[in-house]
């Protein structure tokens, strides 16, 4: 009887030693299991919006990429670098905003969230991103770009004004028309490439601006840089307004100008004006000491 | 604009714009760039101009400063390389920098009586102004060589070094620049006396 | 000897070493001969006061300032750092923004009347124009005619906007009341200095830009090295434009890019202020 006993004790304790390891090793499991399933995730929201939506997606560190979706929808995918970052998302009526939220012990490594958005195409959109890059295509909706580093690239962009600011990343715009576009950049080289409307705005201070287009739509084209220099290329069929100062810079002109009545004097080598064609449109190029060349495609 | 006062002399200066100071560079571009600006503005009539070829003499030399040993005054050295800039341009745009010594310039035949100012004399002094319009209406042959031995103080042997051409030339040309520019101020003188 | 002689024989007679006989004839006639005494000292008079003309002519300032940009492209300067796209060493390679805590937002609403003070500094210079303005360019002009540069018109997106400031703010942070600079103190900050002993250094960081900085450090640390670079950049874009305006007080191009310039300043600061958080 009493081996008996000590039997059942032994395999009771047995089962308890069983049980612990087991919930030991459970645990464990668990734990990486969680600790796997966060260390990258995917999440995906939903919106349904009326005309006019407006969405605002603001990473501090991670890419931002948008393109056109349904009228009615705002479809949001973010990869989740980690459970460092959390994405908080709020709609009221036709706004929607999505902001990554950093929590303790965040860097920029693990707390990374990359966004893919889909928005209706005449929708508003506001993007914001420490490193980006941040992307905007085929959108006919007013789009407001801004990154430190980021770089920053719009393409096939048409009827909606289109602003970007960057302190150091370079902002490269293609084939957006008939809005406004208004870039600024501390030091980002700003490309534009078959960009035209009624105002094309463009501002680096050290910052590189080229220019590759048609000057078309009766425009005003502004481009100023502080050391930075300005190339714009332009076809002989241009039609345009030209003026160019830099006050200590160079400038070269591949285009023969007609001249045009003006209250200032040209500096040889420093300025030029004149106009081509019928001067649909008004250039403005002004550099304070970077380089101007205006060159025929 | 008050220049700034050196507080160092030229050979410290030399030596500092050598080490890249460039406090330096201009104590010794305003020590000198009166005679640099005034000599291209002589020369080429044109202030953007001179403007331009002064800021490249400068340029010229200070890019070379490292070069400079002191066998020679540093203005000496300035000096010539200025005219050199100048003479460059002038050749560029294809202007003539002196006559041959066998072609005539225009209107050199011109009678110095022709304008009718042989009672106008140029006794005391000349007006500045008027000097340097009748400098600026020379033919740019004699004007070279006007500017660099009257108002310059180059010897002849030395602007006939500097602009390639003979001695004899040299002398040539400068004695019909002088002989043109008195029948010019006679003649504003003269127009002078009818106005005024 | 005749009059036709003593011309021929003039450019000897006033530059080269005459013989001694002909120096002699030549003195003779000249002295009997009104015509050519007058001649000759008409030419005598014209070679000396043109030596007065030497150096007779100052250039303009512009002509320094332009010398001093091509030496320093060309690297012939070596005592002021233009360097503004390097990072250093032990920058990483990226700029990154750790709060120190969830949910809170630094409470910045004091860089937004600074960020407002610099572009009112700009307008306050542009349009401080002296009495007898030369016009030299085609100027965008005065605020209010070109977007860009007029704030006043409000470009709104990028400089009349003031940040979301949320409330529960941190207390004990850096929540100065700072005072948005006067414009004077600004331009006069901006103003280069005096002498030419030594390098021409640049002054000391605004205390706008010192209280910047370290709420920089302090909020994001590892982001200062950044803004202070970039911050260099754009002050010494301002000191140099200052300087040249300041020489060239009827360029109103050039005060149209010291708007540009203390706008592009402004930027910095709002750029800032909307990514510390």
């Amino acid at each position: 009887m009493a081996s008996l006993q000590q039997a059942g004790l032994q395999q009771g304790r047995f089962q308890q030693v069983r049980l612990q390891q087991t919930t030991v090793v459970t645990l464990v499991l668990a734990t990486y299991l969680s600790a796997a399933a966060f260390a990258e995730s995917k999440k995906e929201y939903r919106f349904t919006v009326g005309p006019n939506a407006n969405v605002s997606v603001d990473t501090q560190y991670g890419a931002i990429s948008v393109r056109p979706g349904s009228v009615n929808q705002v479809v949001v995918t973010a990869t989740i670098k980690s459970a460092s970052v959390e994405v908080d998302q709020q709609q009221s009526g036709n706004r929607i905003e999505i902001a990554s939220h950093l929590l303790q012990g965040a860097d920029q490594q693990n707390g990374q969230v990359d966004y893919e958005v889909l928005i209706p195409p005449d929708a508003t959109l506001n993007l914001h991103s420490s490193t980006g890059p941040l992307s905007a295509e085929r959108l006919q909706g007013d789009l407001t770009l801004e990154g430190t580093d980021a770089v920053v690239n719009v393409r096939n962009v048409a009827n909606g004004h289109v602003h970007v600011r960057t302190m150091r990343g370079p902002i490269t715009l293609t084939d957006v028309r008939n809005g406004h576009v208004e870039i600024a950049s501390i030091s980002g080289d700003v490309h534009l490439k078959s960009v035209s409307g009624p105002l094309v705005q463009a501002n680096s201070g050290s910052g590189k601006i080229f220019y590759d287009g048609d000057f078309s739509s009766g425009g005003d084209y502004r481009f100023t840089t502080h050391t930075g220099d300005i190339e714009a290329l332009a076809p002989s069929e241009v039609s345009a307004d030209f003026s160019a100062h830099s006050v200590l810079g160079r400038v070269q002109n591949d285009f023969k100008l007609q001249p045009k009545h003006s209250r200032f004097s040209v500096e040889e080598g420093r300025s030029f004006f004149g106009t081509v064609g019928k001067a649909a449109s008004k250039v403005v190029l002004r550099s304070f000491s970077g380089r101007i060349r205006l060159k025929q495609r | 604009m008050t220049d700034p006062k050196p507080g160092i002399t030229e050979a410290e200066a030399i030596e500092q714009a050598k080490q890249g100071h460039e406090a330096a560079f201009e104590v010794l571009y305003h020590l000198h760039k009166r005679r640099v600006y005034s000599l291209c503005l002589r020369m080429v009539s044109n202030p953007a101009q001179a403007e331009d070829l002064a800021q490249e003499a400068f340029l010229q030399l200070f890019r070379k400063i490292g070069t400079f040993r002191g066998e020679s005054a540093f203005s000496t050295w300035l000096h010539r390389m200025t005219v050199n800039v100048v003479l460059m341009q002038l050749r560029k745009k294809g202007l003539p920098v002196v006559s041959l010594e066998e072609t005539l310039e225009a209107d050199d035949e011109a009678p110095r009586k022709e304008f009718g100012t042989k009672d106008v004399k140029l006794t005391g002094s000349i007006d500045r102004l008027q000097l340097q319009r009748a400098i600026d209406r020379l033919p740019p042959g004699y004007r070279t060589v006007f500017v660099l031995h009257d108002v310059e103080g180059f010897e002849h042997n030395e602007i006939a070094e500097i602009v390639g051409c003979s001695i004899g030339n040299s002398k040539s040309q400068l004695h019909k620049a002088r002989l043109k520019l008195r029948d010019f101020l006679k003649f504003m003188r003269a127009e002078k006396a009818k106005t005024g | 000897m005749t009059c036709s002689d003593v011309e021929r024989a003039l450019p000897e007679m006033l530059d080269g070493t005459p013989d001694g006989s002909l120096a002699a004839e030549f003195e003779t006639h000249v002295k009997s001969c009104p015509d050519c005494s007058d001649l000759v000292s008409d030419l005598k008079l014209i070679a000396s006061e043109a030596r007065q003309l030497a150096a007779s002519e100052e250039p303009a300032p512009r002509v320094w300032v332009r010398i001093a940009a091509e030496l320093r492209a060309e690297g012939l300067i070596h005592d002021r750092e233009h360097d503004r796209d390097s990072e250093p060493a032990s920058a990483p390679g990226r700029p990154i923004l750790v709060p120190t805590s969830p949910r809170r937002r630094w409470s910045a609403w004091w860089l937004a009347p600074v960020a407002a003070g610099l572009v009112a500094a700009g307008s306050y210079v542009i349009s401080h124009k002296p009495a007898s303005a030369v016009a030299k360019q085609q100027a965008p002009a005065t605020p209010g005619t070109s977007p860009s540069t007029s704030p006043a018109s409000g470009s709104p997106t990028w400089v009349a906007e003031t940040p979301a400031v949320t409330s529960g703010g941190t207390s004990g942070e850096n929540a100065a009341a700072v005072r948005a600079p006067a414009p004077e103190r600004l331009a006069q900050k901006s103003a280069p200095p005096k002498g030419v002993s030594g390098s021409s250094a640049e002054p000391a960081p605004s205390p706008e830009d010192q209280q910047f900085l370290s709420v920089v450090s302090t909020r994001a640390p590892s982001m200062r090295a950044t803004y202070e670079n970039q911050l260099q950049a754009v002050n010494a874009d301002i000191l140099e434009t200052q300087a040249y305006v300041n020489r060239n007080p009827g360029d109103v191009d050039a005060r149209q890019h010291l708007m540009d310039a203390y706008q592009q300043k402004a930027l910095l600061y709002q750029i800032a202020l909307d990514r510390i958080q």
